[in-house]
């Protein structure tokens, strides 16, 4: 009936934007909100609210397709947002701090995972989830708070463009092993060819910036709109056909953006449809969360959050240390970091394909794990001083 | 005085100046064109936010620091219903019959149909002045009439019509 699928996608926007107008209301980062939005009308429990039925949208096609779009688009803009230019700039203190923030982070999340009793797959997706900070939620709690114009902002997000690249990699390599199901080694050789495939493509936009910026150059912005969705669309749709991950592709075509002019006017007019898609991303991923199975991860949970805030406060403040920064600064280079959000889920949704014990286990954790996690970091951001005074204390400052 | 610029990954640009006595200001100018000026009092303190602006009020703020902003009053605006009449200024020159008569006896109204509103003479400005006024030449008038009215007015004070612009309404 296809009235019924019309107001069901009505049901499914009005409860985003109400999810979105709360989280606004109390400060909040709107991604965990999408995400209770999507448990609540969804399919699973709770199926009972105040007395009322509520089973409102399905998991549908629509469904599905915007999600995948809002994955797509969360990387592009990654790529695009990707700074060449901090990178290169102060690549030696850019290598150490992200190699900091990647030892401790990422091997306490391996540890989580095999004490989960995950097998090496697991542990891996695991780690990835636990690693990586989320760029939406970090960013906007930068501007809001007013930090963007200090300088740990700036030991803060060049960590994050340091995990960005190796998201992108990683992303690739473990969407390889899922989508062929074999082993690591072929998924390796798999996304060696991609990469220098998608490589070479990236270097050719980049030496051919003037071809891209003509190629893009509409008069008016509904027609470039549809060029940038259109390109960005086909071109992860084809890698997803060959076999290459589609959220790294996407990655790609964002970077070779990155260097035109067209970079402000990307972001002006095609953010709004990258919100749309991520919102229904979010809103897809409390769709499918069961929250008895998320009951049944409490405990690895409980220990995760835990540990790995700990992780990014001690690695984060050593990465201030190492950045030139005050004992004050470099602690709240840990608070910073503490959000995950977006990349955590994109991890959590190509875990979901590889099926069974890791299929059904990650992306349950990572749901329950970035939704405490993005409000704890958010309010740890906002209440700073809690963290920074003892730390500091203990740093003998 | 060094500007520092740094790209901010996700954000946009920030441009550091510093101030007198360690007190540092900070711009980040973001994608979407907003800005925020800050200023950091010293290098241990937090920045404070002083001003969001959009794009259009940044500009209109940096030309006024700059000293390089004038703006006259908008004429437009004045909302004076004249119809289909216009103001004019012009000047009367040594060749006009109007010198040394007064504005009763040059009739100028009844020659062409114009009202004089006002004569500016020296610094002086002379409002609604009576029919005995006498004009002198150099007297700038202050005319109001239609644009056919206008013509015959400007052959008359035989002087170049009007050094300033016409404000039409």
């Amino acid at each position: 009936m296809a009235g019924g699928l019309l107001v069901q996608v009505g049901i499914a926007l009005t409860a985003l934007a109400l999810a979105g107008a709360l989280a606004h209301r109390y400060d909040q980062s709107v991604i965990p909100a999408y995400i209770v939005a999507g448990v609540l009308v969804g399919p699973n429990a709770p199926t009972l609210l105040a007395g009322l039925q509520f089973r409102l949208v399905e998991y549908r096609e629509f469904v599905t397709v915007l999600a995948d779009l809002g994955i797509v688009f969360l990387l592009f803009f990654l790529g695009l947002e990707f700074s060449v230019e901090t990178l290169l700039g102060d690549w030696r203190r850019l290598a150490t701090v992200g190699t900091v923030d990647f030892v401790v982070n990422f091997g306490l999340g391996l540890g989580l995972g095999f004490v989960a009793g995950l097998d090496v797959l697991g542990a891996l997706f695991v780690a990835g989830v636990v690693y990586i900070s989320s760029s939406a939620v970090v960013t906007k709690s930068l501007v809001d708070r007013g930090w963007v114009a200090d300088p740990e902002a700036e030991a803060i997000l060049g960590t994050l463009v340091f995990e960005d690249v190796l998201i992108a990699v990683y992303l690739a390599l473990l969407s390889a092993v899922a989508l062929g199901g074999g082993d690591l080694v072929d998924a390796a050789t798999a996304v060696g060819v991609a990469f220098v495939v998608l490589g070479a493509l990236t270097v050719a936009a980049w030496y051919g910036t003037g071809w891209v910026e003509r190629a893009f150059a509409a008069d008016s912005d509904e027609l470039f709109l549809l060029r940038v969705l259109g390109v960005t669309t086909l071109v992860a749709g084809a890698s997803l056909a060959a076999g290459v991950s589609e959220a790294v592709a996407a990655f790609f075509v964002g970077s070779a953006f990155s260097r035109t002019t067209l970079v402000d006017r990307v972001e002006r007019v095609v953010s709004p449809a990258r919100d749309l898609f991520a919102a229904v991303f979010f809103f897809a991923i409390g769709l499918t969360t069961d929250l008895s199975l998320l009951a049944a991860a409490t405990g690895l949970l409980a220990v995760a959050v835990v540990l790995s805030a700990g992780g990014k406060l001690a690695s984060g403040t050593l990465s201030g240390r190492i950045w030139g920064l005050d004992a004050r600064r470099s602690v709240r280079v840990g608070v910073g970091l503490v959000p995950r959000g977006e990349f955590s889920l994109v991890l959590a949704a190509v875990a979901a394909t590889v099926g069974g014990p890791v299929g059904r286990v990650v992306p349950a954790f990572a749901v329950g794990y970035v939704l405490v996690m993005s409000v704890l970091g958010t309010v740890l951001m906002s209440h700073d001083e809690v963290v920074v005074r003892p730390l500091v204390r203990l740093l003998g400052e | 005085m060094t500007v520092y610029e740094t790209e901010v990954p996700g954000v946009g640009r920030k441009f550091e100046l510093d101030l007198e006595g360690g007190e540092r200001a900070v711009v980040v100018v973001h994608h979407d064109g907003k800005r925020e000026l800050f200023v950091r009092p010293s290098p241990d303190a937090d920045s404070e936010r002083l001003l969001t602006l959009s794009g259009r009020q940044a500009r209109r703020l940096g030309a006024i620091l700059e000293g390089a902003y004038f703006q006259p009053v908008d004429l437009d605006s004045v909302d004076v219903p004249l119809g289909e009449a216009i103001i004019e200024w012009v000047t009367v020159g040594e060749d006009s019959p109007l010198v040394g008569r007064t504005l009763g006896e040059a009739n100028v109204r009844g020659e062409t149909g114009v009202s004089i509103l006002a004569v500016q003479r020296d610094e002086e400005t002379h409002a609604n002045p009576d029919s005995a006024f006498e004009l002198r030449v150099g007297d700038i008038l202050v005319a109001l009439g239609t644009r056919e009215e206008h013509g015959p007015l400007a052959t008359l004070v035989g002087g170049e019509s009007g050094d300033r612009e016409p404000t039409e309404r």
